[in-house]
């Protein structure tokens, strides 16, 4: 039929008869089949440990600064990474800065999520008017580039933690909300919806009996997109200068301090926060594109 | 094809309405409201309350709002009182340059994507293909600021071949001259989006192979190579005009960053300065001029889709 | 042979070195095409399937050889391994496949392409998916003359695609050569795909179910096409098919085939007349068409085909033959020449239908005698009318209406089955959705059991719904693939609040055994079954709620001949238990004549005719209805050569501009100016109950009534 590779399954001629392995296990072998997904789950995994856990074994001052210590290379004075212009140890501000990056997106891109989800499930459900005039507040919304919304933001708001979230589920939603209304758009035509309103079954059944489980799929990948680009609006925010005052610290607040000096020549200050921004945000893509294959392979049979 | 233009046409008028909607509301977010706003930080209560008389800001909200409307269709944005100039002008200048650095850098994006996406769908599942996919996620990962960083880094001072700060050229043309110092900014910004359109292409092409006209085109006798440029690609390009438009607001965002990074001279500098300085009439009057600018090109992509694709050119 | 002949393919690797060189140029008097012991495994993530395990085939230059079998049985992969091109994991593992001499299974990629759509065509199923849609189809037909006809330039090879779209019937080709492939109809289309596969004029042309995704008139102008050409290009043809009636009027020589192995081979009347291999017996006895009589079971084959991932030892058809015995299941049958028949007849049995049998005799059990008198009238339409509206969406301007239902007026007494019948777009299954209540009429009345269902409340009209019950062409699809069967024949239950979970679950577990699928289901996912177990679960759950009508919507036209025949037998074993009443919706005249008590034909949003089923057979009133039976492809040779047949010609109108007047008018042979003026009353002058809307009503009845 098509000369891809022996990858995709020949379509049809088997015989559904036989007994199947259960869905669930075969999305987990498809998804741990996938290389990238695994290195994802194994990045986000070190990740954690290391944000977590590492402060335990690896105890620094990373309330009071020590002008002193400042800008010291790494390996002076038993300082692995050096220090900051504060004179933090970088180790140790990772670790507690990752915690930040990792709370902050992680609770956007859930915040984000169910909000899209419901808002998209809604539109798509209702159809007629009222997605249409959902869907104009989207377009209205997603019209406005997030870096413009997010500096003008900026400029009138000072954050902390639950502001950041805030702001940041308020440009990530749109995404979720969309897709789901494309999913329920689709979904609330299908035929076993069809049959069970024939038996005299109602909207909310079909919305929370059919249409959400079989949507769930959908949410669930995009949520891991979401939580990535959660991540990556936290960075953002800091490059644009908002980002929770010190002595707090994420991976972007530091990276954008360390920019200050990048004629100085002081690599450290840059590449452990930028690097450690793009596993963290790499590893959660990984993941979501392995679940993806996974989920498609669930629906394809 | 009309009734599709026409539908399209009109939900863009109500996507900019709303727009404008936005746009007045983040004007009476600011703090001291639109009054301390367009005075600056020096004006007087005195002066305040006078301005607030005179533009009508003590009226009604929806009045306040046909007041705003009205002074935006003239094309009154108002003044920047930094830069003591309206901001249509500052507007008129900028604006050119942004676009040429978003058209410039989407083409290079393009022109790498389509390839690379091609490839990784000829080579799906191979160790190719895993590489490019890992790769093209590392750099969907990487924000735009550190990908610059590194491009000044590597490009300007490691090996210093291209300059770190962008031309400041008044027109295109002089920018154009001095292309060596356009050469990171817009590669910074075509790496940024390049990881979105391969991986598109990437899935576009595969969809495209398993569909059964490929096959038909296999049982004429054609060559793989030519299926691919005649059929599979051709298909799978059609799309990428609307896919444009769906990021259009991703590709302001990056032109946002990567001017500031580079001190290119475009809209979004003047939109960074403007921030840095609480220039708030400058600032809502470029995010207004986004907004617009978003609208009309999703507009003009899907009209282009449109127009490519004849299922949509006949039947709608 | 995937990894071989798709050298350099789109996705394929640079593999050359493998596989034997081409054989020695044929000698003459060498058929054209010679598949010899032809081995072909398909490999996915999960298993191997043997597709073909040792096929063997040859074809003269100018013949016809149909290959037919069921879904699985390695046709369409015979067909698709002649040209190399099989699905991804599909591989030529053993055998040869000489075409003029040459090994198209060993050749490269270069001389395969050489071949393709040069020396042999292929016309795929679906016309609509396999166009390319960005592609103007005069570009896509001249396509393959620049290919292979060297030195020919696109001037010349559009006007030589201008020639071969005239030469197969496309009106106004000139026209036709800057359209798109959405803009023609189905017909159209497939139309376009032979002229394509023809327009290098090949040696062979390799049809691979051709007219399955057409209807049944549209399916007779294909086959009639594909004959006179084959005639016009003396080229030979391979027809694959499932459609016995498509295998019997068009080829010459047949081949069955079953779990990947040809089971029979013969020139087409011989096996039809004389089937000898224990399997096309059996098929031959599934078809409605073969069922002695009205009203009788249809014979079935129990369980299904077996699965072609390990090899079976042994007759692979022996688990479901009533013949077979030990011999059977230990060694496997050699194709051998049939002694009685002569050479031309090879069979692979141990134990066949001895020569000279007719074949149903013996097979069929007499049925019980299931009439039961029809009592009061249950269901009845009332000049019924459904438009939608056409539009471009929401903001554009409505552009007109489509009246996908024109004024039907009907009744279906308790007990019995209706079954209406007609071509897609006709407005049967709208009709259907309207009586399940899926869809709200636009003008009209549906009564149930005396009542207006429109002047019910809201409450009762819940309850209503559970009387009339819909059953879905397609199982897969009514079906939320995240439930577990158990879940889904409970939701009927559990919406309607009837009885305890316990209740319930009783109740599921009768309804399976009902079905005859074992009370383990419950815990298994629709897409564990097959599509014959699909439909039961769908009739099972049509059940649930003890309708008094079911509405089955083309239930049986995505079965397999013998899987169609257990589901029929099944809907007629439920109805006699339950007292139900069918209102059977279906394209498939012969399944309706099989199944209906009352027939309904309808054209283009019209009921033209209704009557009792064996009067409408057998003396048709109605134009349409007697160009529609005359039409169908009967599994019968012998009727096919009759040649009393007068079959429809154009194709259906648009629903959204029918007609004035009679709508049938513009297709008919029989149209007066009276017919285009006033619409046609409706008459019986076949006595009372038999029922016609047309001017001239037929007065002759049909002498050849096999279907």
């Amino acid at each position: 039929m098509t000369t891809t590779t022996a990858h995709l399954t020949a379509p049809g001629h088997e015989e559904a008869a036989q007994a199947t392995p259960s869905l669930a296990r075969r999305t987990l072998r498809v998804f741990t089949g996938n290389k990238l997904a695994l290195t994802g789950v194994v990045l986000l995994v070190l990740l954690l440990v290391f944000s977590y856990l590492g402060p335990l074994l690896y105890d620094t001052e990373q309330t009071h600064t020590d002008l002193s210590q400042a800008n010291l290379s790494p390996g002076t004075d038993g300082h692995l990474l050096g220090t900051t212009d504060l004179g933090y140890d970088m180790v140790g501000r990772l670790m507690v800065a990752g915690q930040t990056s990792l709370e902050i997106g992680l609770a956007a891109g859930l915040l984000a999520t169910l909000f899209g989800t419901v808002y998209g499930a809604v539109s798509g459900y209702f159809g007629g008017w009222v997605d249409a005039a959902m869907m104009r507040i989207t377009d209205a919304a997603l019209a406005i580039p997030a870096m413009f919304l997010l500096v003008v933001v900026a400029a009138i708001i000072t954050p902390s933690k639950g502001v950041l979230i805030l702001i940041i589920a308020a440009v990530a939603w749109l995404s979720p909300a969309r897709l789901v209304r494309g999913e329920a758009l689709s979904l609330r035509d299908r035929e076993y919806v069809q049959a069970m309103r024939m038996m005299g079954g109602g909207g909310t059944r079909a919305v929370f009996k059919h249409i959400v489980p079989n949507a769930i799929g959908t949410v669930i990948v995009n949520c891991t997109f979401q939580i990535a680009d959660a991540i990556l609006y936290v960075s953002y925010l800091a490059f644009l200068g908002l980002s929770i005052p010190p002595p707090s610290a994420d991976w972007g607040s530091m990276l954008s301090a360390g920019i200050t000096y990048t004629q100085n020549g002081y690599w450290w200050l840059i590449f452990p926060p930028g690097i450690a921004i793009v596993l963290v945000v790499a590893a959660f893509n990984f993941i979501g594109d392995g679940l993806r294959d996974a989920f498609e392979v669930r629906l394809r049979k | 094809m009309t009734g599709f233009l026409v539908k399209r046409f009109l939900q863009a008028l109500v996507v900019l309405f709303l727009v404008s909607i936005i746009v007045f509301v983040l004007l009476h977010m600011l703090p001291g409201g639109p009054a301390r706003a367009i005075l600056g930080p020096k004006g007087t209560p005195q002066q305040i309350e006078q301005f607030n008389h005179q533009q009508g800001y003590d009226r009604s909200l929806p009045t306040q709002y046909f007041m705003y409307l009205k002074r935006l269709l003239t094309g009154d944005l108002g003044d920047s009182y930094k830069l003591n100039s309206p901001v249509f002008e500052l507007l008129k200048q900028r604006l050119p340059k942004t676009l040429l650095l978003t058209v410039l850098s989407t083409a290079l994006a393009v022109v790498i994507a389509i390839p690379l996406g091609l490839l990784q769908a000829v080579r799906r599942g191979k160790a190719s293909d895993y590489a490019l996919t890992g790769l093209a996620f590392l750099l969907y990962a990487t924000p735009v600021f550190f990908l610059g960083l590194i491009m000044i880094i590597l490009f300007a001072q490691v090996l210093p071949v291209f300059p770190a700060e962008a031309p400041q050229g008044e027109s295109i043309g002089e920018l154009l001259k001095e292309f060596s110092g356009l050469v990171l900014p817009v590669v910074t910004m075509a790496f940024g989006i390049v990881a979105m359109f391969s991986r598109y292409m990437r899935s576009a092409v595969l969809d495209n192979l398993t569909e059964e006209y490929v096959r038909t085109a296999m049982a004429k006798g054609q060559s793989s190579r030519r299926i691919m440029v005649r059929h599979v690609l051709r298909n799978a390009l059609i799309p990428l005009a609307t896919l444009l438009g769906l990021y259009l607001p991703t590709l302001f965002s990056g032109a946002l960053v990567v001017e500031s990074m580079f001190n290119y001279p475009g809209m979004g500098l003047l939109f960074w300065n403007a921030a840095q300085g609480s220039d708030f009439p400058v600032l809502l009057g470029v995010t207004l001029v986004v907004g617009i600018a978003t609208v009309l090109g999703s507009l003009l992509t899907d009209v282009l889709y449109a127009v490519l694709d004849p299922r949509i050119r006949s039947v709608a | 042979m995937d990894d071989r002949e798709d050298t350099g393919g789109p996705g394929g690797t640079a593999d050359m070195t493998e596989g034997p060189s081409s054989g020695p140029p044929a000698p003459a008097g060498e058929p054209l095409l010679r598949i010899d012991d032809l081995r072909v495994d398909i490999t996915s993530r999960e298993r191997t399937v043997h597709a073909l395990d040792g096929i063997s085939l040859d074809l003269a230059a100018g013949e016809a050889l149909g290959v037919v079998g069921e879904s699985g049985c390695g046709k369409t992969m015979t067909a698709l391994s002649v040209l190399g091109l099989l699905p991804p994991g599909g591989a030529v593992t053993g055998g040869r496949i000489l075409f003029d001499g040459r090994d198209l299974a060993a050749a490269s990629a270069p001389a395969l392409q050489e071949v393709r759509g040069n020396t042999v065509g292929m016309v795929f199923q679906d016309p609509l998916t396999s166009l390319n849609p960005t592609m103007t189809i005069g570009a896509q037909v001249a396509e393959p003359l620049l290919l292979h006809r060297e030195g020919i330039g696109r001037k010349e090879a559009r006007a030589r695609a201008e020639e071969m779209l005239r030469l197969v019937g496309m009106p106004q080709p000139s026209e036709r050569m800057k359209a798109y492939p959405h803009q023609l109809s189905g017909g159209m289309r497939q139309r376009v795909a032979i002229a394509m596969a023809l327009v290098c004029e090949p040696k062979l042309l390799i049809a691979d179910e051709p007219t399955t995704a057409l209807d049944v008139t549209t399916q007779h102008q294909i086959l009639e096409l594909i004959d006179s050409l084959r005639e016009t290009l003396g080229m030979a043809l391979i027809l694959v098919t499932h459609d016995l009636g498509v295998i019997a009027n068009r080829v010459d020589r047949v081949a069955v085939m079953y779990a990947g192995k040809v089971a029979e081979q013969s020139d087409v009347r011989g096996l039809f007349a004389r089937p000898r291999h224990r399997y096309t017996e059996a098929l031959f006895a599934a078809l409605p068409e073969r069922a002695a009589e009205r009203g009788t079971e249809l014979h079935t084959i129990a369980g299904l085909p077996p699965s072609l991932t390990v090899r079976p030892t042994g007759c692979r058809f022996a688990p479901r033959c009533l013949f077979a015995t030990d011999a059977c299941r230990e060694r496997e049958p050699e194709l051998i020449d049939d002694e009685d028949a002569g050479a031309g007849h090879r069979f692979a049995c141990f134990h066949p239908v001895p020569y000279g049998d007719a074949p149903e005799e013996q097979v069929v059990t007499p049925p019980p005698a299931t009439a039961t008198e029809p009592g009061e009238v249950l269901l009845e339409l009332d000049a019924l009318v459904k438009e939608f509206p056409l539009t471009g969406g929401p903001f554009a301007r409505r552009r007109g209406t489509v009246s996908a239902v024109g004024g039907v007026s009907l009744g279906v007494r308790r007990g019995e089955t209706f079954g209406l019948v007609g071509e897609s777009g006709c407005g049967k299954t709208t009709l259907g959705r309207i009586v399940a209540g899926l869809e709200q009429p636009t003008a009209g009345s549906v009564r149930f059991d005396g009542r207006d269902l429109a002047g019910l409340s809201r409450a009762e009209r819940r309850a209503h719904r559970r009387r009339i019950q819909l059953m879905f062409q397609d199982s897969t699809a009514a079906m939320d693939p995240r439930m577990r069967v158990g879940e889904i024949l409970r939701e009927p239950l559990v919406i309607q609040g009837v009885g305890t979970r316990a209740d319930q679950e009783r109740l599921t577990a009768g309804l399976l055994d009902a079905v005859g699928l074992p009370r383990g289901a419950v815990h298994r996912y629709p897409h564990e079954f097959s599509g014959g177990q699909r439909q039961r679960l769908g009739l099972a759950r049509a059940l649930t709620l003890s309708p008094d009508l079911v509405v089955a919507d083309e239930p049986v036209s995505a079965l397999d001949v013998s899987v169609q025949a257990q589901i029929l037998n099944l809907m007629r074993e439920l109805q006699h238990d339950r007292g139900l009443t069918y209102l059977f919706i279906s394209h498939d005249l012969a399944v309706i004549r099989h199944l209906a008590d009352t027939v309904g034909v309808m054209y283009l949003g019209k009921l033209v005719e209704t009557g009792p089923a064996e009067q409408v057979y057998a003396h048709p009133l109605h134009p349409y209805t007697r160009g529609l039976l005359d039409t169908v492809n009967v599994p019968d040779p012998a009727v096919a050569a009759a040649g009393d047949r007068e079959p429809l010609h154009g194709e259906t109108p648009s629903a959204a501009k029918p007609p004035s007047g009679c709508r049938f008018r513009t297709r008919c042979p029989l149209a007066q100016d009276v017919c285009a003026t006033t619409e046609p009353p409706v008459s019986t002058p076949n006595g009372a109950g038999h029922q016609v809307a047309c001017h001239f009503p037929l007065a002759v009845p049909r002498l050849a009534s096999t279907v």
